[in-house]
């Protein structure tokens, strides 16, 4: 092989990591500034979290739009490299913000009266107590996220809007180009860069990060997170790592620092005047900036959208699509329930197979997508059939690992008494292993079948330059994906509308509800 | 000790070794060459500083833990895994939060495949009457006081009528109230031989509370443990903490701590 083609290999993956570390530090900045102020205030609280959970639930292709007109058109060269940046970014930010808000939520009451007690500053509050607090939620989330971000990245690497195409220069852009015009070696080779950045990436960056979080939980008991054979290996590389990570604060020597304090006591003091105060200006300000002709313009375009598609049709979309997400999850939890439990019961076998099951999870099954194509064809099978496994590629691996953490919590009496009492087998599943599981279950569920949503826009309907991939029944991310294509931009926002709009509603109406349901009958 | 002795104890561990492996592959040695015998009919009480093994005594009588060396026997025969006559007790109640207070004790009852479901439920109820808890059988636990819950983890504990009945701090939870009340119930349960157990141990770390209930304590030194020596408690129950020779026994335990 070319040695110059393997360099641009190299620099190509390269600039995609750039990338995507740049929405990662976005990403984070912007979840501690959401996060903790929907943890602390009220009145933002009741703002914020439903507005992040219907963003969440708008599939990120779905932002497309966004992306396209306001930072496309905003530069010819820049725009696009920001326009993906902004999209990876909506591909990681969501758990990494509510994560961010939970921390700071179960923080014990009790170190919240000493930090009132020492009467520490909003200030000193965020530097002190709320970012440490919500240090092991990042950590957590971090490697989740970037799997996230990989999985779209073919997706933001290449914008096509009708006719005009932005190629970034980038690993996924590289990989559809080989794919496309046949050079099968380059693409395994190009594969293969990629797996190696996402083995490096976890090893010196986020395990380690894990590792260093365990010590500011708040949580009295101590999980083990098993040692991988090969962290040895690398063991020395990671000290960078743990030397920034150990002192997550700011500097001490920070001159503003004294008068930030008076400042932002003084916000805090007058906080509901100033909640009041920026909530008009931003008011006003939208107002002024939107004249009442884009707004007419706007609106005209979004009932264009909806009359166009009707009703009956989005309706059959979303049925078609909500049974593949749903056959999806059957599968995920067909076969994450016993390798959880074979991986909780025989330490041996999971020291083997967890860092192999974590470096496949944050593989980019997107890549993979050209050889599913090839693989079904083949075979001769129904392209539901691949469709069903680049969903399945993309979302299953959630749930083994939160069913996996949901076992190893078991208090330990319990075990005891389950063993006393001689109960195992079967007996032990339905009495203790799925009640004890079902809450992980639950949630498992909801990111499983979140999940199963976003990965459906590129399932259901694929163009990789000259090669078109379609399922043959209809969909409502088949449709979302033609409208793109087409640059229709009516279509695009009354489909993503419809779709956001129907797992909202199956997310507050079904789904919550089954939770607090089984968390009131397991507490 | 011979052969012959173990066939009259009721559970006899002879010279055993115990220890946890550490970090990096270090070993902290629990119990170096220990040896004691319980007999049948006999209330012993297990005291010791803290840290010295107390509960990992009780597991290893339990059948949950095995000890590296030496061997356990249960009614003179080799104990290698839990056995249905040998029931336990543990500090927290450990009841599943979602079954019913019955249906929690039914679970002791799990495996006896000779009794019908309405069998078992007619055993739970009878268990559940002992401690007092009827007109709770369809309660939840999350609905039970810390008293409550622990009286139906010693109904579960009793369903299966065990020989040996193994405590690990059991009242320790409970306000001083509670305590007081169940350990006196317990007494008097044990005493009028309403239960169907033989023999019972309890772990503690309060030493009155022994000196009250127990026949015998045994009583354990810091890691690794050896025993300090055995107090036999030759007073009539019910035992008033006020008396004189109540406080001798106290602080002959205590000297054996120290």
């Amino acid at each position: 092989m070319d040695p110059a083609l393997l360099i641009t290999i190299l620099s190509a993956t390269g600039y995609s990591w750039l990338r995507m570390l740049a929405a990662l530090v976005i990403s984070i900045l912007f979840s501690i500034s959401i996060g903790i102020t929907a943890a602390v205030s009220k009145t933002l609280e009741k703002v914020i979290i439903p507005i992040l959970d219907i963003l969440q639930s708008i599939p990120v292709l779905g932002f497309f739009p966004i992306a396209l007109y306001a930072f496309i058109t905003l530069h010819p060269t820049i725009g696009p490299e920001m326009a993906a940046i902004f999209l990876i970014f909506t591909s990681q930010v969501w758990n990494i913000s509510f994560g961010v808000y939970e921390a700071v939520r179960v923080i014990p009451t009790e170190t919240l009266e000493v930090a009132n007690f020492l009467r520490l500053s909003i200030f000193s509050k965020i530097r002190h107590l709320y970012i440490p607090a919500s240090f092991p939620k990042i950590a957590a989330n971090l490697p989740s996220s970037w799997a996230n971000g990989l999985y779209f990245l073919v997706a933001c690497e290449i914008i096509t809007i009708g006719e005009a195409e932005y190629r970034l220069l980038g690993v996924g852009s590289l990989t559809a180009e080989f794919m496309a015009s046949g050079m099968v070696l380059e693409s395994i080779v190009a594969l293969f860069f990629v797996l190696l950045f996402v083995v490096l990436m976890n090893l010196l960056v986020f395990i380690p990060m894990i590792r260093i979080s365990v010590k500011y939980r708040f949580e009295t008991y101590a999980t083990e997170i098993p040692h991988a054979w090969f962290e040895k290996l690398v063991k020395p590389l990671t000290l960078p790592i743990k030397i920034i990570a150990y002192k997550p604060r700011f500097s001490e020597s920070w001159r503003l620092g004294a008068e930030l304090h008076s400042f932002t006591n003084l916000i805090m003091k007058h906080r509901r005047i100033i909640e009041v105060l920026t909530a008009s200006t931003v008011v006003v300000i939208l107002a002024s900036i939107i004249s009442i002709e884009d707004l007419i313009n706007f609106s005209q375009i979004v009932f264009n959208g909806f009359s166009r598609l009707g009703i009956l049709e989005p309706l059959t979309m979303l049925g078609y699509s909500l049974s593949r997400v749903f056959i999806a999850t059957l599968i995920t939890l067909g076969w994450t329930i016993p390798v959880s439990i074979i991986l909780y019961e025989k330490k041996t076998i999971e020291k083997m197979l967890l860092p192999i099951f974590q470096v496949i999870a944050s593989f980019p099954a997107t890549l993979l997508i050209p050889f599913v194509m090839d693989f079904t064809i083949k075979l001769g099978l129904m392209k539901e059939f691949g469709a069903l496994i680049i969903v399945l590629l993309g979302t299953m691996w959630y749930m083994l690992f939160s069913l996996r953490g949901a076992l190893s919590v078991i208090p330990r009496e319990e075990e005891e008494l389950f063993k006393l009492l001689r109960i195992s087998g079967l007996k032990k599943l339905w009495y203790l292993y799925l009640p004890r599981m079902t809450p992980s279950m639950i949630t498992g569920c909801i990111v499983t079948i979140g999940g199963g949503w976003n990965t459906l826009v590129i399932a259901e309907r694929t163009s990789l330059d000259h090669i078109l991939w379609e399922v043959e029944n209809p969909g409502i991310g088949k449709m979302m994906s033609i409208a793109t294509t087409l640059g229709d931009i009516e279509l695009l926002i009354a489909t993503t509308v419809w779709m956001a709009l129907f797992i909202v509603i199956l997310n507050r109406l079904i789904w919550r509800r089954i939770y607090e349901i089984a968390i009131r009958r397991i507490v | 000790m011979t052969l012959e002795k173990i066939d009259e104890t009721l559970l006899t561990l002879r010279n055993i070794s115990f220890s946890y492996k550490m970090r990096k592959g270090d070993k902290l040695l629990i119990f170096d060459n220990l040896s004691l015998s319980i007999m049948f009919a006999e209330f012993i009480g297990i005291a010791g500083p803290s840290g010295c093994g107390k509960s990992t005594l009780l597991r290893i009588m339990a059948g949950l833990l095995k000890p590296d060396l030496g061997e356990v026997y249960f009614r003179g025969k080799p104990l290698h895994s839990p056995d249905p006559r040998i029931s336990m007790v543990f500090q927290n109640p450990t009841l599943l939060p979602w079954y019913t207070v019955i249906k929690n004790v039914m679970l002791g009852l799990i495996n006896e495949k000779e009794l019908t479901d309405k069998e078992k439920e007619e055993r739970a109820r009878t268990f559940l009457d002992m401690m007092g808890l009827i007109g709770f059988e369809n309660a939840y636990p999350a609905e039970l006081s810390g008293g409550m819950k622990q009286r139906v983890a010693i109904a579960r504990a009793l369903v299966s009528h065990p020989d040996l009945l193994l405590m690990d701090e059991p009242f320790s939870n409970l306000d001083q109230l509670t305590a007081i009340t169940l350990r006196r119930e317990l007494e008097n349960l044990w005493l009028n031989q309403i239960l169907p157990i033989s023999s019972i141990v309890l772990v503690s770390h309060d030493i009155e509370e022994l000196v009250e209930i127990c026949d015998k304590v045994i009583v354990l030194t810091a890691r690794p443990s050896r025993i300090a020596g055995i107090v036999k408690i030759d007073l009539k129950r019910p035992r008033s903490r006020r008396s004189q020779e109540f406080y001798e026994y106290v602080d002959s335990i205590y000297t054996l701590l120290s």
